[in-house]
């Protein structure tokens, strides 16, 4: 396994490299450079013009300009934006990489549930009203066009019902008199969530590990505890109503996110149970005697998982370059705009700092997976 | 659950499934009734789909969506068991009746280690208060099976098939059922584990003075671990007795066939006797006897009316001319079969034809 790894992440190593490059040369590959739009202005004297492109490192050979980079992503140091000036790259992605990791990580994580307990119950219970409504729906909006989609969420749910904000990430008028920034509230609600997913974790594993039968039902209601306590110190810590402002903010995008994705995990895990409710451990759990939610979930769909979790992979990736059109149609400050925008005006130090932090999360996702398969599938050895 | 009434402690008892399909009712098992005592090994022989496994997950409660019980009565200590309630049903599985399946290769799940799929089933039925109770019975069950304990914490697919087998049996005993059903126990195995580990089977079942029901296509496999033995055709019963009775003298001319085509190994060099033919569809079976299209001694009554049965001794078949004929059968019917040869070489080439 150790071996394993060390080759892994010697190939992560070729690949990021790779993708450096690659996106580098494509983004020069481009007509035109940073101060091309300076160089349009005829008030802009040509001894200035040339002095601004230098002054941007843009007169230099290519291959010399892409050797810096090379030089200066290795030690970590990702320039600053020209676009977003004075401002480090690093400073401009801290700041929207959370906010579309946590969006689309959530949307993410909520249709990969709702897939998998809607697949297994529809693959369980074959040819109910629940297998039709929720194919019929489920396909529908996963083929949907997306920006009238999500314009039509808006329009209903913000526009006509009034319940939820239209778009960004926070309401000025909340915020006028508010003492912190948006960012530390934001962070804290990171941590919060954070640690009541690993205190979630724990109870179950320290419950698992008595080995008393039947003392698992208590993991349900600490759970829950816990979740109260978390909302009882932010009720009291003062920020409370600035940070459900954020989360209103959220929900129309996690909503529309979830329903037009959900079906794809959906339609997956559904084909996949039903070659796993076939199998003879499925029958052979049967007979032991254990209750059907039992055999449907501990043998049928934990078997049917593992193919669901590759797909799970994809959408992880896609939790942190984010969908241009969600974030422009619910105008969130997120990876997905700022680098479109980055592309757009040739801003080759923020396209190369978001390029090597996607790419990075991207192969760690395809790792961490990886190395989860062994876990999930014990037939897995890797040497 | 103590016996309720006195008697055999499973009685089967006119049996009769159909299986809804798409090309129509396929009757799976026709009428089937045995019993079944105490420490006994009955033998269910037959083709693939005689109905023999039918038969099996009937008695586990465990058909298919499909199926439909036509009618008959199954009851384990006088408990009736069609008329368990949902949750009775999965009291009664496992702890009442399990089962070695007929995949044993396929039936342990290939992502829980084998001690922990044991322990489920234990769990599921309360019969320890703590998992390490549990596992200190599994561990004791599988050095009864003759495994290693250690093994409790490995994964299926690191076991061979024939280890396998005996985790299936280790966890088939673990809770103390009544009656064991072994569906094709050592199929998939080659001959010299096949034969140890049916040898060791009957050690157990004598040991724990458990009922046993084999079910096997393999009439031989049968013959060396029962007491009993039914040979099953098209979901009829077609003969039962003591199993060293049915081997010395078959009664049906099927069991004959059956037991001509096995070759064997001390007995005299004779050429392998088959059965043409195939066996009826079940959709659409024959009338009167359904195994008279294939069987040698058929006359004009097997083609119209289902034979009764004609019984020797504790021993009986289902069938108009059994095959030592000597006893009972009157001697018109001898005549009859004399007189209806011709017809019936007719009908076999008008089908050829």
């Amino acid at each position: 396994m150790t071996g394993y790894l060390v080759r892994r992440a010697g190939q992560m190593v070729l690949t990021l490299f790779l993708i450096i490059t690659f996106a580098f040369f494509l983004v020069q590959a481009q007509p035109g450079d940073y101060a091309t739009f300076y160089a349009l202005d005829p008030d802009i004297p040509p001894e200035v013009k040339q002095q601004l492109r230098a002054s941007f490192g843009l007169d230099k050979p290519l291959w010399e300009q892409y050797l810096i980079h090379l030089k200066n992503t290795v030690t970590g140091d990702f320039g600053v934006s020209f676009g977003h000036f004075p401002r480090p790259v690093m400073d401009v992605l801290v700041e929207r990489v959370p906010r579309t990791a946590v969006l689309f990580l959530s949307a993410t994580v909520l249709s990969f549930y709702i897939g998998f307990f809607l697949g297994k119950a529809i693959a369980w219970r074959r040819g109910g009203w629940l297998e039709y409504t929720a194919t019929i729906s489920g396909a529908t909006l996963f083929t949907v066009f997306t920006p009238a989609f999500a314009l039509m969420m808006i329009w209903i749910f913000a526009f006509r019902l009034g319940w939820l904000p239209v778009g960004k990430f926070l309401d000025p008028l909340v915020w006028r008199h508010a003492d912190v920034s948006a960012n530390y509230v934001f962070g804290q609600m990171l941590l919060t969530a954070f640690l009541f997913t690993a205190f979630a974790f724990l109870v179950l594993y320290l419950l698992k590990r008595t080995g008393r039968v039947g003392l698992a039902r208590w993991a349900g209601p600490l759970i829950a505890v816990g979740g109260v306590a978390a909302l009882f110190v932010w009720s009291f810590s003062g920020v409370g109503g600035l940070a459900l402002d954020i989360l209103k903010h959220m929900v129309l995008p996690i909503v529309t996110l979830t329903l037009i994705s959900f079906a794809g995990t959906m339609l997956l895990t559904r084909n996949s149970m039903l070659e796993t409710v076939r199998e003879d451990y499925v029958m052979a759990a049967r007979a032991k005697g254990l209750p059907e939610k039992m055999v449907r979930d501990r043998h049928a769909a934990r078997n049917a998982l593992l193919p669901v979790v590759t797909s799970l992979v994809y959408s992880l990736v896609f939790a942190i370059d984010g969908s241009v059109i969600i974030e422009v149609v619910f105008s969130w400050p997120g990876t997905g705009l700022t680098l479109l925008q980055a592309v757009r005006t040739e801003d080759l130090p923020l396209v190369m700092g978001a390029m090597v932090f996607i790419g990075l999360f991207s192969l760690l996702a395809h790792a961490i997976v990886d190395v989860l398969y062994v876990y999930l599938d014990p037939r897995i050895r890797y040497q | 659950m103590a016996a309720k009434i006195n008697g055999p402690l499973l009685k089967v008892e006119d049996l009769t499934l159909r299986y809804l399909t798409r090309g129509g009712e396929v009757r799976a098992v026709e009428g089937v009734s045995f019993e079944l005592e105490q420490g006994q090994a009955l033998g269910l022989v037959g083709e693939s789909g005689c109905g023999k496994t039918s038969v099996a997950n009937s008695l586990m409660r465990l058909l298919p969506d499909n199926a439909r019980l036509a009618g008959g009565q199954v009851w384990l200590r006088g408990e009736d068991i069609f008329a368990l309630e949902e949750d009775e049903v999965r009291e009664y599985r496992w702890r009442r009746v399990a089962m070695v399946f007929q995949a044993a290769m396929n039936s342990l799940d290939p992502v829980y280690k084998v001690g922990q799929q044991i322990v489920e089933a234990i769990e599921a039925h309360e019969i320890e208060g703590t998992i390490s109770a549990a596992r200190e019975r599994v561990a004791r069950l599988f050095r009864l099976v003759g495994l290693d304990p250690a093994l409790m914490d490995r994964y299926p697919h690191e076991f061979s098939g024939g280890m396998r087998q005996r985790a299936v049996i280790a966890m088939a005993l673990s809770c103390d059922p009544a009656v064991i059903i072994a569906d094709e126990p050592t199929t998939a195995l080659d001959v010299i584990v096949q034969d140890r580990i049916l040898r060791e089977l009957k050690a157990i079942q004598q040991q724990l003075n458990m009922a046993i029901i084999y079910i096997s296509h393999d009439i031989a496999v049968v013959a060396e671990v029962t007491d009993r033995i039914g040979v099953m055709y098209a979901g009829h019963l077609v003969e039962y007795g003591n199993t060293a009775d049915v081997f010395r003298a078959p009664l049906h001319p099927y069991t004959d066939a059956l037991l001509g085509s096995f070759p064997s190994v001390t007995g005299e060099r004779r050429p392998l006797a088959g059965l043409s033919g195939e066996p009826p569809n079940l959709i659409d079976p024959p009338a009167g006897c359904p195994f008279h299209p294939r069987c040698p001694r058929a006359t004009q009554i097997c083609q119209e009316e289902f034979p009764p049965q004609a019984w020797e001794g504790t021993q009986w078949a289902k069938c108009w001319h059994p095959m030592n004929a000597g006893a009972e059968a009157p001697s018109d019917v001898e005549l009859e079969a004399a007189s209806d040869v011709g017809i019936v070489e007719q009908s076999a080439h008008g089908e050829g034809g």
